[in-house]
């Protein structure tokens, strides 16, 4: 039978959570305080991000001082109404059964303004005047929906967990389930979950399922595949959007951040806009787009966000107009990007060469990089006793030797010449 | 052939070593022989001999341990306002020791300084004047502020004449015995332009490749050493081929880090240049001029060329159409 090993391997008892020991500790101290009566603070408030082990710890936590459960999320109506139901269980710290309970509102950010009008509000009463402890949890304390709400609070923050901490709970699993797995392999699978656990559980099983061994190839050929996909779809969405709100909502669905996201479409914009007033606009809406982000950089005023997305988005699918889609055109990884991580190391070594090149030459090391450098490449690549010369005179690391010759052979041959 | 940067190496030592820039020169000379200098601005085009002029001045003045009495100094590295207070401010307020009295203070690429530090200089000059004389060097004397020019003697540094230019350059060609070819001299001429600093690094490494040097070779070494090929970023636009284009500003920006201010200015001088329709450059200069504007508000720079690319493509695109009509 198939069960999610999220569920199958999901912690029993506190001990078992990963990471977030000082949180917990804070959460336990809390919930025994209650032995004494009401404590100040009669809820305490999880926050942060997804699958961190939020809700696992609550359970874990109900398991350790077997408690009773009971549990809201977001999947229940949550008008004031339906919350006060709630009132009478929260009246009493007892159950019928003896056991002591505990209350959970769990995804309290799924709290929508119409569906569930006043349930923050109904919330915040029972708080107030609770018999039990009460557990709420939200990605985000700091909504102003619940500033509040918050006033009632203990606040505990819950952190993403360390990648090793991620890869020994993966590590578990593989042994519970006979699985053989690379250490390569793991560490890849816990990377990408950014310190998301639930997420990191569930890619390990889809990757490993029905298998006895993984190996890193398994892993990274799989794990790259469904990001480009997920790129893919969202940057035909854009490009090809026939409406503002598609282009937008496309935008939403990226698993990669704005700036990411805009590079992706910066690359591929010319690609698939191939009639020249539709390149026109659709660069322009980019430039724009990119003017915010310049004014976001100098205000810090990040509200203004939401042009840049406008722009980039909507603005490029509205910029359609005579480009007819050409079959099929691929989309490519943003070149600037690639460059941009290997150029930043050849700029400030180039930098560095300029300034040896200044010593003798009277140039500035800025114009030096720019102006001399490529006669020197030339050099090198065609003359290994001038090169060696040169080389011998500007005093020039073999690093510095290597980058101008651009060949390794060369440079070697240069290098001997000079200590010869 | 000798294996150092002939530039430097055939770098003029003394003012009469000096081929060019006769007048300047006479009047260089005639400081030594009073032994005084006054505040100079060496203005004038990349390559034409003022730091060259600058140095020459020095050794004739302090003899061959000039290095002692001089300081040279690169905006262009050092521009901001602490260097001024500091390293300038230092080197100019202690006596020189010997028969003359003052020392010598080179500011190369002088235009490259901020207004602040240009404005902290000017008091410097005048507090020290009894101390220190200081020659500054720049590509467009418009860049150095008004109070500073006044206090200077300016000096206008022009182009070789051509006669000189391929007298020099055969020069060094005789002494590292190179082949010079029957058009190699006009060629380089004509893609340096007159800057003898080009000049002499294109011949030495059309030199490497150990050949006779036709023309042939030195398009394609100064093809090759030219990164910021401007004009041909725009031709390949008016062609209609954008992603070449982009890539070639790519190349520009990020490989060999030239600014976006730079190639903007140069994109603006390149559309009078033009073979289109006269009311098309103005069109065209003021969508240069809003993509501009967008730089200096701090946009990214790759981003805000290639949208004025991407107009290029789509002005040339209209010219053809309208053409056609």
């Amino acid at each position: 039978m198939y069960q999610p090993w999220t569920v199958k391997h999901k912690p029993k008892s506190l001990k078992e959570v990963v990471g977030n020991k000082e949180a917990i500790q804070k959460l336990v101290e809390w919930v025994k305080s209650w032995n004494w009566g009401p404590p100040p603070k009669r809820a305490a408030f999880i926050y942060g991000p997804p699958g961190v082990g939020k809700t696992v710890t609550v359970e874990a936590l109900a398991n350790d001082f077997n408690m009773e459960l009971i549990e809201k999320n977001a999947s229940d109506y949550r008008t004031e109404e339906n919350v006060k139901r709630f009132a009478g269980l929260a009246s009493q710290y007892g159950s019928l059964f003896g056991k002591k309970r505990i209350i959970l509102f769990d995804e309290l950010d799924g709290l929508t303004g119409t569906a569930d009008k006043g349930g923050v509000k109904a919330i915040t009463e029972i708080v107030k005047v609770a018999q039990c402890p009460i557990v709420l949890i939200a990605n985000n304390a700091y909504d102003p929906r619940f500033s509040f709400l918050r006033n009632y609070c203990l606040l505990i923050e819950f952190k993403k967990p360390a990648v090793n901490e991620v890869l020994s709970h993966l590590k578990a699993i593989c042994l519970k389930e006979g699985i053989q797995a690379e250490e390569s392999a793991l560490s890849f699978i816990a990377r990408r979950s950014e310190g998301d656990i639930r997420s990191a559980v569930i890619d390990l099983q889809a990757l490993s399922q029905g298998k006895k061994k993984l190996t890193y190839d398994d892993v990274a050929w799989l794990g790259y595949r469904d990001r480009q996909e997920n790129i893919f779809t969202v940057l035909k969405m854009i490009m090809y959007g026939k409406t503002c709100d598609g282009a937008k909502r496309a935008a939403s669905m990226a698993d990669v951040d704005a700036d990411m996201l805009f590079e992706w479409i910066y690359e591929n914009v010319p690609n698939h806009f191939t009639d020249p007033h539709d390149l026109a606009r659709a660069m322009d809406a980019l430039s724009l787009a990119d003017v915010y982000r310049g004014r976001i950089r100098r205000s810090q005023d990040w509200s203004f966000t939401r042009y840049v997305v406008d722009l980039m988005t909507a603005g490029v699918a509205m910029a359609r107009a005579g480009s007819k889609p050409s079959g099929w055109t691929p989309f490519h990884f943003p070149a600037r990007v690639q460059m941009l991580s290997r150029s930043k190391e050849e700029r400030s070594l180039q930098l560095e060469i300029g300034h040896k090149i200044k010593r003798k030459c009277h140039i500035s090391a800025i114009r030096a990089s720019k102006e001399i450098i490529p006669y020197l490449k030339i050099i090198f690549k065609n003359n290994p006793k001038m090169a060696a010369g040169i080389a011998k005179w500007l005093d020039l690391t073999p690093e510095m030797i290597e980058y101008l010759a651009e060949n390794k052979e060369r440079a070697e041959e240069i290098k001997a010449l000079i200590g010869g | 052939m000798s294996f150092e940067m002939w530039a430097e190496k055939y770098r003029p030592k003394t003012l009469d070593d000096m081929v060019n820039q006769k007048e300047i020169v006479e009047r260089l000379k005639s400081f030594v022989k009073a032994k005084n200098v006054p505040h100079c601005i060496f203005a004038g085009p990349p390559g034409t001999g003022k730091t060259t002029a600058a140095l020459c001045l020095a050794r004739d003045l302090y003899g061959e341990n000039y290095r002692d009495y001089i300081m040279e100094l690169n905006a262009s590295d050092e521009r901001g306002i602490d260097v001024v207070r500091e390293t300038v401010k230092t080197f100019a307020r202690v006596k020189a020791i010997g028969e003359i009295p003052f020392k010598i203070m080179i500011l190369d690429e002088a235009d490259n300084m901020t207004a602040d530090a240009q404005q902290a200089l000017r008091r410097t000059m005048e507090r020290y004047t009894e101390t220190c004389r200081f020659i500054l060097c720049a590509n467009y004397s418009g860049k150095i502020i008004e109070p500073i020019q006044s206090r200077c003697a300016p000096f206008r540094f022009t182009h070789l004449p051509r006669d000189e230019h391929d007298k020099y350059l055969q020069y060094i060609a005789k002494r590292e015995g190179l082949t010079l070819l029957g058009d190699a001299l006009d060629a380089i001429f004509e893609v340096c332009g007159g800057d003898l600093r080009r000049a002499i690094n294109t011949l030495q490494a059309a030199a490497s490749l150990g050949k006779p040097i036709d023309s042939k070779i030195v398009y394609s070494i100064a093809g090759r050493a030219n990164p910021a090929d401007v004009q041909k970023m725009i031709e390949t636009a008016m062609k209609g081929n954008f992603i070449e284009a982009r890539k070639q500003l790519r190349e520009m920006i990020q490989k060999y880090g030239v600014a976006g201010s730079d190639i903007i200015r140069q994109i603006h001088t390149e559309i009078f240049r033009l073979e289109i329709p006269e009311p098309w450059k103005i069109k065209l200069a003021e969508i240069v001029g809003e993509i501009d504007y967008r730089l200096v508000e701090g946009a990214d720079e790759e981003i805000q060329l290639s949208a004025l690319l991407a107009r290029l493509v789509e002005a040339a695109y209209e010219m053809k159409n309208a053409k056609r009509v």
